[in-house]
């Protein structure tokens, strides 16, 4: 019942499919019970096919992939289903017996290429130890072997690869090595965990290369976890939508995206932020700029005297270096760049919290070092971090948190503190009984709303968004920047927005700025992000992400752009 | 609390602890006979109905020793700690918060002393001081100081650089506010889960100078001197030295257990 006959070779063959789960429950227990984290979960993948599963933050996508290799927490339970590999049952396998079949039949590549690989082995013994352990080799044969499966990833110097550490390649280096590690013994199965979500933006576009080729050259099935709806395009023939422990839609990816059938789908891609909704306000007219960088450099680990004298190379190293931008007052600015490109250290020297170089301008006043911010400049410039789970002290309640500010500025007389608490709570549409609440009672987005407050409580005419929906879920994310430019329609405050997601800040920025390697490279209006005289490296950054289309727009959905 | 009694540790230490600080509260004045009174004719004896432990080499009651010298010892441990612990945590606090060359100085210096073996340590400081209960406090509580600072400065490290602490920071708040409300707050968990933990070694560190006769003196009933008085006479009656010996083990126990299954309760990772 399960099999389906394939009509694309020229005689019509039935094949089963390699993982079948069917009705599968599994719950955990816990102190207050037993929680279901999986609900009557059925999927189907059969011989290269890559099917996605996609899903929020919490709602069981890596308890299943964990449920297929069977490695499971000591407290889940399995209560009904089936997983079957190839038509082998999975739940009733022992333990020496999932051993063997674990890396040889099923592969599994995590998020994070740093944490999955051992620090203290190098890369090709490694990869050697799979083929040793599941294909018999000889020592030299695996490393004969492994050379060959690394070239396959395209790395331009295998030999050399396999003699390097971990810490001495670069993160999608490392990726490609733990991808070739899934594919050596030829599995049947390779289960992705968001392999991507880790990496920049243009490594993460040559991952997914690399795997597209090697699914088409092994014919692997592959299980691909991700949230990221844009990315699954590009790589998957068959989706499933799982929410709360359960699918709540699957089907043919097109059929799926063009036509959500499902309320929540319909939301999750109504979230994907679009180009072409433009969020922000109209831009300002006041050419006068509110804040100015001039020449800001910040540098980290300037070595002492003594190194210097040990060692003549010794140099500082430069977080960033000769930023020059301005920001006019009620304008939104885009900061973007990879990791490590320097923009969250310019948002900390901007809040004082790096040392600096160069000058700081605002409102016509200049600071020349992070000392000479004084209390009404931190007032007006104000920082939201990226985590919402640690930006809020755990030990004081959210009235606590909010009321600091008014405190500390003097914005609210003593018996008007708690009302106003109140109104912060309202302005960013949560309940205002939640002002005796503590932060571990809220969820992420709840968090990041509070922490917004805190910023706009200051009253302040320049808000610093460190990648401030990075950390949330897809549809948290949408609601957070639209109450983002609600609060400044409201306040006419100024904003600088540092993200890595180029769709969203294409909706909300006037202008973008786009750092690389601690350096500013190009910076243009947002109407003028497709126009030839761009920067190759904004070029580049812009052509890595999948531009998503309203539904309404049939045949054009989530093509990535050529 | 309800989530320590809920483990075996935590139930059995929270038990011997209730009971030791039942002995340390009441004990002088429950004892059956005068600790000090000499009886001739008993000496020496094992646990019988009129001396349910036993009597010591001068026929003095060992349960009324035991009792009365509960609040001595067990006040010993919690002196030593608090002051240990105290005087740590705060260099450790300052050292973590004022980080450079501070932090490289203090910490250095608290290296130097932590090379030395615990106990050697603090019979360095009892001859240098002299005898004596204050004084073997005092050598106690010196000794604990460099690790307690090393625990306390690397909490407040991993508070110091969390993003609410980095946004006090932006705000402009001062610096006092910054350490009293949103570091310390945070890093007391694995300061006082340490401190626990530490009064059964300041115990077991207090029954041992007794024992070497540097610390309490005789006529004293510390369980640790009484141990090492009872010391000759262990082969006539070995419950003479077993008694205080297994008092100092259950007390030294029951803080230890009551010490892990507190820093299981403050581990969020621990607690399913």
């Amino acid at each position: 019942m399960s099999s389906r006959i394939r009509t694309d070779g020229p005689t019509p063959v039935i094949e089963p499919p390699v993982l079948d789960v069917r009705n599968y429950s599994m719950a955990y227990d816990t102190e207050t019970g037993t929680t279901t984290a999986l609900d009557d979960v059925s999927l189907m993948i059969w011989r290269g096919e890559t099917h996605a599963l996609v899903g929020e933050s919490g709602s069981g996508k890596s308890t299943l992939a964990w449920a297929i290799t069977r490695y499971m927490a000591e407290n889940a339970r399995d209560t009904g289903g089936a997983i079957l590999l190839s038509g082998e049952d999975m739940i009733g396998k022992g333990r020496s017996e999932l051993e063997a079949l674990r890396g040889r039949r099923i592969a599994m590549v995590f998020q994070d290429p740093s944490s999955s690989l051992n620090p203290a082995m190098r890369l090709g013994e490694q990869l050697a130890e799979v083929l040793i352990r599941h294909r018999g080799m000889s020592h030299d044969e695996a490393l004969r072997e492994s050379e060959a499966a690394l070239a396959r990833t395209g790395i331009a110097k295998p030999a050399e690869m396999m003699q390097r550490y971990p810490h001495e390649a670069s993160g999608g280096e490392k990726q490609r090595v733990v991808i070739a590690t899934a594919f050596a013994c030829n599995p049947e199965l390779i289960i992705f965990d968001e392999p991507t979500t880790a990496l920049d933006i243009l490594t993460a576009n040559q991952i997914l290369d690399l795997f597209v080729q090697l699914r088409e050259e092994t014919g692997v099935a592959a299980l691909y976890i991700t949230h990221d709806l844009g990315l699954v395009a590009r790589i998957a023939k068959t989706v499933s939508v799982i929410h709360k422990g359960k699918i709540v839609e699957s089907g043919v990816l097109e059929d799926v995206f063009a036509a959500p059938a499902h309320p929540y789908t319909q939301k999750l891609l109504a979230a994907l932020p679009r180009p072409e909704d433009r969020l922000a306000l109209p831009a300002p007219q006041d050419p006068a700029p509110l804040f100015e960088a001039r020449d800001v450099g910040v540098q980290y680990n300037a070595p002492g005297w003594l190194t210097r004298l040990l060692d003549k190379t010794a140099a500082p190293h430069w977080g960033a270096r000769g930023i020059s931008l301005d920001v006019r007052p009620g304008e939104l600015v885009g900061i973007v760049g990879e990791s490590g490109s320097g923009k969250s250290t310019i948002a900390k020297a901007a809040t004082g919290l790096n040392p600096f170089e160069g000058e700081i301008r605002f409102d016509g006043r200049s600071f020349a070092a992070r000392e000479a911010f004084d209390r009404p400049y931190r007032r007006d410039v104000q920082i939201i971090f990226q985590h919402p789970d640690s930006s809020l002290n755990p030990r004081e309640t959210i009235g606590g948190i909010l009321s600091r500010p008014l405190k500390l500025y003097n914005l609210a007389p003593r018996g008007e503190i708690a009302a106003r608490v109140r109104e912060l709570l309202e302005m960013v549409l949560l309940p205002a009984d939640y002002a005796t609440r503590y932060p571990h009672q809220l969820s992420g987005g709840e968090k990041q709303r509070v922490a917004i407050a805190r910023a706009f409580a200051a009253e302040p005419r320049l808000v610093i968004c460190d990648e401030i929906t990075a950390a949330l879920d897809v549809s948290v994310q949408a609601a957070v920047a639209r109450l983002l430019i609600d609060l400044q329609r409201r306040s006419g405050a100024a904003c600088i927005f540092i993200t890595h997601d180029l769709n969203l800040i294409r909706q909300l920025a006037h202008r973008i700025v786009v750092f690389q390697r601690g350096a500013l490279v190009d910076a243009f209006d947002v109407a003028d992000a497709e126009s030839p005289d761009r920067h190759p490296y904004t070029r580049a950054l812009l052509d890595a992400v999948p531009v998503p289309h309203r539904p309404e727009t049939p045949g054009l959905h989530m093509e990535p752009r050529t | 609390m309800r989530k320590i009694l809920k483990s075996p540790t935590g139930l059995i230490g929270t038990l011997l602890l209730a009971l030791v600080l039942f002995v340390t509260i009441f004990g002088p004045w429950i004892t059956p006979y005068d600790p000090q009174a000499f009886d001739a004719r008993a000496r020496l004896e094992g646990p019988s109905l009129a001396h349910w432990l036993g009597t010591d080499q001068y026929g003095r009651d060992l349960l009324s020793r035991l009792l009365s010298g509960a609040p001595a010892t067990v006040a010993f441990g919690l002196g030593a700690t608090v002051l240990g612990v105290g005087v740590g945590s705060v260099i450790g606090v300052i050292a973590g918060v004022a980080g450079g060359r501070t932090d490289s100085v203090i910490m250095r210096v608290l290296d130097g002393m932590l090379a030395m073996p615990e106990l050697l340590f603090t019979l360095l400081i009892v001859t240098f001081l002299g005898g004596g209960t204050t004084q073997a406090m005092l050598a106690v509580a010196v000794t604990f100081t460099p690790g307690m600072a090393r625990i306390s400065r690397s909490a407040v490290l991993s508070v110091r650089t969390r993003e609410y602490v980095l946004a006090a920071q932006a705000r402009g708040e001062s610096g006092a506010w910054i350490v009293g409300r949103e570091v310390l707050p945070n890093a007391l968990g694995p300061i006082i889960v340490e401190a626990t933990i530490r009064v059964s070694f300041a115990i077991m560190i207090g029954a041992t100078l007794g024992f070497l006769g540097l610390g309490a003196q005789p006529p004293s009933t510390e369980w640790g001197l009484m141990v090492a008085e009872a010391r000759q006479f262990m082969f006539r009656n070995p419950w003479c030295v077993a008694v205080p010996g297994l008092a100092i083990a259950v007390t030294a126990l029951g803080f230890n257990l009551f010490g892990d299954a507190l820093r299981d309760a403050f581990d969020p990772k621990r607690g399913h």
